[in-house]
C-alpha cells in the first residue's frame, strides 16, 4: 500500500507515483513549510484520540507484551507540552526562530533562519512497532516533506497512525508519503533518495552501508544504527539493584539497543565474578519465571531446548551448567570485551576494573550507547565521567536503562537539529 | 531385523490396526539393537530407567525416551561404524549445524519397500515410460542432501525417457534454469508419453506463474502428474493457498487436482508420507505419531495440538526410533478418503515468531541461529 496526496494506492502504482513526484514536491516546496504549531496541534489531537481509545483495537491486534505501557508512553510522547518541550530542548528557546546574530561592535549582524532540510527520506527499521511513524513525526515538526520507506516487517500500524494524523490536519497531506517498496527494489529507493535532501536511515550495518553506497555524496545522511549497552557494577550491589537489573534483562529480552548485553563488575577477581552470579542468578530466574512466555510455540521451544540440554549434559557425563535454565542464564567469561550476548535472558558476566574502562570500551566506540551504572555515591561522578570519556552516550540507573527519558538525545545527538539547516541572509541596507 | 522386514513388506501400507503387534515388536527389536550398539543411546535409556523389553503393547511406545532432532545436530549418534554405512545424509542445516544421519544397506532396502508400497497404493508405479522434470538438484557426487536423493529416486518409478533438472550442475555450481524446464514442458506436452514433475513446490509455483504471465498454456498428456515434496518445511500452512495452486496447474498445465500428489518426509524420520485424494497426510504402518503436551511432554488425544513425536523402527544405523522435530502439529481422524489411519497436520514451528531487535549485530545473529525463545 502506498500513501500519497492523502490517499491510499496499490503498490503497483509505485512507478507512476514516483514519476510525478519531483513536480509534486516542487509545488509543495514553493509554499511555506508547515509551522511547528500546525504540526504540534495535529499530533496533540491525535494523542487525545489515542487516549480516548480510538486505536485500542489495533494496539490489541499487535499482541504486544505490555501493550498498556506502550499506549501510555505513546500518549505521553504525543502531548502538546511534551512536543513543545522537545522542540525547546533540541532547537532552542523559540523553535524554528528567525533571528539576527549579535556580533562584536563594528560587525554587521546577519539574519538567521532555521529552516527544514527540505525533503527527508526515512528508511525505517522494523524493530519497534510504530517507529517509522515516529521518525516521520520528527521530520514533520521541523517542517520537512517526508518520504517513508516502510520496513518489510511493518504491521500496518505506521500507515494507520499517519493517516489519522492527516485526518486531524489535512494540510499535512502534501508532507507525508509512504511507500511499501521492498528493500530489494534498489532502483525505486534510489529514485526517492535522489529527490531528497536528507536520508534518515534506521537499522543495522547492512542497511546503513547500503544507503551510503547509493546516496549522492552531497545528500545528508542521518544514521540511527544499532548499538550495544551494558551494566557497570562497582562496590556493594544492593538487592534492589539486582531486582531492577533482572527486570530490565527479562522484560526487554535484551533485544533493544539500550538492553544490557554484558554485566561488568569492577574487579579483576574471577571468584568475585562467580560469587556475583551465585547471588544474582536466583533473582534473574525468579523474574524469568514471573514473565514466562505464555504462547504455545514459546513454551514448546523451551521444553524442547530443556530436553535437548538435559540429554546433551547426560551424554557428556556432566552436571547441568551452573546459572543456566531454558528461561535464562548467566555466562561467565574471563575476557573484558563488550559484545552481543545470546540475548533472550542470556547475559554475559565479565570483570572490568575501572582502570581499564577506556581501553576496553574504545574497542567498540562505534556501538556504545547506554551504561546502567550502580556504584557507591562517592564513586558516581568519577565513574560517570570515565564512561563519558570512553564514548558512552547515555548513563542511567539499572532500572531505567531502556526507559524513555524526557528530553534525552538520541545516540549523542538531538535529532531535530539534524533535520533543519541554518540559513543566513545578509540584511540589505535600507 | 526380522520384524522390521516383516513390517516393511506388508501389502497394505495403511492398515495400522492389523499391524499393531508387529509394529511394537519391530520397535522393540530396533530399540534392543540400538541399546546394545549405540553407547550414547544406552546412556540415555539407562538414565531414564527404560529397558527395551518394556515395549510390549502399543501404549508402551509413549514411554520410549524421545530424542529431539536438535540432539542429532549436536552429537553424532550411530549404532554402526560409519565406514560400514553406504549413505550418510546431512540435513539442510539452516542453523549452521547440520545433523548427520547414517543409513545401512538394510535401512535403505526397507525404505525402498516402503516407497514402492506407498506409491503403488497411490497408483504412481507404471510400466509406461515417462518424461521427467525435476524441480531440484541434478544428482552430483558432492550433493549429499536428502532432498536431491528423493527427487532422483522418484524418477525411477516408471521407465524414464528423459530427465530435465531445474537446478543444473554447471562448471562446479548449481544454476537455476527454468527456461530449459519450460522448454521441456512445451516439447513434452506434444509427446505420446506422460510427463511427471517432482520437487520443491515453490519452484513449481514460480514456473507456473511465469508461464501464465507469458501466456504459455499447455495440455499435458493423460497420466501426467505433478509430484511435490521437499521436507517438513513445506508441511506448513503455505504462503500459497492450495486451491489457488491447483487452479493455476489446471490453467497452465491442464492438470486435474487428482494429478497433483504431495510427499513429505524428513532426514531424521525418513518415512514417506503421501497425501490422499483430500491432500491429507495419513500415517502409514511404518510409523506412529504421538502429539505431546508442550509443557509436560505427556501424550495428548487426537485433535489436540502439541509437539510432534515421530516413532519408527525403519533405521538401524542411527537411533531414530522416537524423535521430535521443532514442529507443532495435530492428529486428525475421519478423513472421507476411507483410509482409517489418522492424518498429521503440521501447524508451524516452535518458538517466538518475529523477534525484533535493534542491538548491534543481533539481527544477523538471529538470522543465523534458530532462535527457540
Amino acid at each position: 500500500m502506498i500513501l500519497a496526496n492523502g490517499k491510499r494506492y496499490e503498490s503497483a502504482m509505485q512507478d507512476t507515483i514516483l514519476s510525478g513526484l519531483a513536480a509534486k514536491l516542487n509545488q509543495t516546496l514553493a509554499k511555506p513549510a508547515p509551522t511547528p504549531e500546525l504540526v504540534i496541534s495535529a499530533i496533540d489531537k491525535l494523542g487525545r484520540t489515542v487516549e480516548a481509545g480510538a486505536f485500542d483495537a489495533q494496539i490489541d491486534a499487535l499482541q504486544l507484551d505490555g501493550a498498556q505501557q506502550y499506549k501510555a508512553l505513546a500518549i505521553r510522547l504525543l502531548r502538546r507540552d511534551y512536543l513543545e518541550f522537545k522542540l525547546r530542548t533540541e532547537l532552542g528557546a523559540d523553535a524554528m526562530p528567525d533571528r539576527y546574530t549579535e556580533p562584536p561592535a563594528g560587525l554587521a549582524p546577519l539574519r538567521v533562519l532555521t529552516r527544514p532540510l527540505g525533503v527527508l527520506l526515512h528508511i525505517a527499521a522494523g524493530n519497534a512497532d510504530g517507529l517509522p511513524a515516529f521518525s516521520v513525526a520528527e521530520g514533520l515538526v521541523t517542517g520537512n516533506v517526508n518520504l517513508l520507506k516502510l520496513p518489510q516487517a511493518d504491521n500496518g500500524l505506521s500507515l494507520t497512525i499517519l493517516e489519522a494524523l492527516m485526518d486531524m490536519e489535512p494540510r499535512l497531506a502534501d508532507y507525508i508519503y509512504v511507500f511499501d517498496t521492498p528493500s530489494s527494489d534498489l532502483a525505486a529507493i534510489k529514485r526517492m533518495a535522489d529527490l531528497s535532501d536528507g536520508i534518515v536511515v534506521w537499522g543495522g550495518e547492512t542497511a546503513v552501508a547500503a544507503v551510503r553506497r547509493f546516496a549522492h555524496p552531497g545528500t545528508k545522511l542521518i544514521e540511527w544504527g544499532h548499538r550495544l549497552s551494558f551494566a557497570y557494577l562497582s562496590g556493594p550491589v544492593p538487592d534492589q539493584a539486582l531486582a531492577d537489573l533482572a527486570e530490565h534483562i527479562i522484560t526487554t529480552q535484551q533485544l533493544l539497543c539500550s538492553s544490557c548485553q554484558v554485566i561488568y563488575l569492577d574487579t579483576a577477581d574471577m571468584e568475585a565474578v562467580r560469587g556475583f552470579c551465585d547471588r544474582f542468578y536466583p533473582v534473574l530466574e525468579g523474574m524469568a519465571l514471573q514473565h514466562q512466555p505464555k504462547t504455545m510455540g514459546a513454551v514448546a521451544a523451551l521444553t524442547l531446548r530443556s530436553r535437548t540440554d538435559h540429554l546433551e549434559a547426560l551424554l557428556d557425563g556432566r552436571a547441568a551448567k551452573p546459572w543456566h535454565s531454558p528461561l535464562c542464564s548467566l555466562i561467565v567469561r574471563e575476557d573484558t570485551a563488550l559484545e552481543l550476548s545470546p540475548m533472550l535472558g542470556n547475559v554475559l558476566v565479565k570483570p572490568l576494573p575501572s582502570a581499564q574502562i577506556i581501553e576496553v570500551l574504545r574497542e567498540k566506540k562505534q556501538y556504545l550507547q547506554t551504561a546502567g551504572l550502580c556504584c557507591r555515591a562517592e564513586d558516581r561522578e568519577r565513574l560517570t565521567q570515565l564512561l563519558v570519556r570512553a564514548g558512552v552516550n547515555r548513563i542511567t540507573s539499572l532500572k531505567n536503562m531502556s526507559a524513555s527519558l524526557p528530553g534525552e538525545a538520541h545516540d549523542g545527538e538531538y535529532p531535530l537539529r539534524r533535520y533543519v539547516r541554518m540559513v543566513n541572509v545578509e540584511p540589505q541596507a535600507q | 531385523m526380522k520384524d522390521r522386514s516383516k513390517l516393511f513388506s506388508q501389502a497394505d501400507p495403511y492398515d495400522a490396526a492389523k499391524t499393531e503387534a508387529l509394529f511394537v515388536s519391530a520397535v522393540r527389536e530396533n530399540c534392543s539393537y540400538a541399546y546394545k550398539h549405540c553407547p550414547e543411546y544406552k546412556t540415555i535409556l539407562d538414565a531414564e530407567g527404560f529397558s527395551p523389553q518394556r515395549l510390549q503393547r502399543i501404549e508402551d511406545l509413549a514411554e520410549l525416551p524421545v530424542l529431539p532432532t536438535a540432539l542429532f545436530k549436536r552429537r553424532r549418534l550411530l549404532s554402526m561404524p560409519r565406514r560400514r554405512l553406504p549413505v550418510v545424509v546431512t540435513s539442510s542445516g539452516t542453523s549452521g549445524h547440520a545433523s548427520q544421519i547414517g543409513f545401512a544397506v538394510s535401512d535403505l532396502w526397507a525404505g525402498l519397500m516402503m516407497v514402492l508400497r506407498v506409491c503403488k497404493t497411490r497408483r504412481l508405479l507404471s510400466a509406461r515410460p515417462c518424461h521427467y522434470v525435476v524441480f531440484g538438484y541434478q544428482p552430483n557426487r558432492k550433493n549429499r542432501t536428502g532432498a536431491s536423493k528423493t527427487a532422483f529416486g522418484v524418477t525411477l518409478f516408471t521407465p524414464a525417457l528423459s530427465r530435465t533438472y531445474a537446478l543444473r550442475w554447471d562448471k562446479g555450481s548449481y544454476v537455476l534454469d527454468l527456461k530449459a524446464v519450460q522448454q521441456a514442458i512445451v516439447t513434452h506436452s506434444r509427446s505420446r508419453f506422460p510427463l511427471r514433475f517432482m520437487g520443491f513446490p515453490s519452484y513449481a509455483w514460480f514456473l507456473m506463474k511465469q508461464m501464465d504471465a507469458q501466456g504459455v498454456y499447455v495440455k499435458l498428456p493423460k497420466g501426467s502428474k505433478l509430484m511435490l515434496g521437499g521436507g517438513w518445511k513445506q508441511f506448513y500452512t503455505e504462503e500459497v493457498d492450495k486451491p489457488v495452486f491447483y487452479a493455476l496447474a489446471k490453467k497452465v498445465l491442464g492438470l486435474e487436482e487428482a494429478d497433483i500428489i504431495e510427499f513429505y518426509g524428513a532426514v531424521e524420520h525418513p518415512i514417506l508420507y503421501c497425501d490422499c485424494a483430500y491432500h491429507h497426510f495419513h500415517v502409514p504402518i511404518y510409523s506412529r505419531v504421538l502429539i505431546r503436551d508442550v509443557q509436560t511432554l505427556k501424550p495428548v488425544p487426537h485433535e489436540t495440538p502439541g509437539l510432534v513425536n515421530l516413532i519408527s523402527p525403519m533405521v538401524f544405523a542411527t537411533p531414530l526410533l522416537s524423535v521430535m522435530p521443532d514442529d507443532l502439529g495435530v492428529l486428525h481422524d475421519g478423513c472421507p478418503c476411507g483410509l482409517s489411519s489418522p492424518y498429521l497436520e503440521i501447524l508451524g514451528r516452535v518458538g517466538l515468531q518475529d523477534i525484533k531487535t535493534c542491538a548491534a549485530g543481533a539481527a544477523e545473529l538471529l538470522e543465523q541461529t534458530e532462535v527457540s525463545l
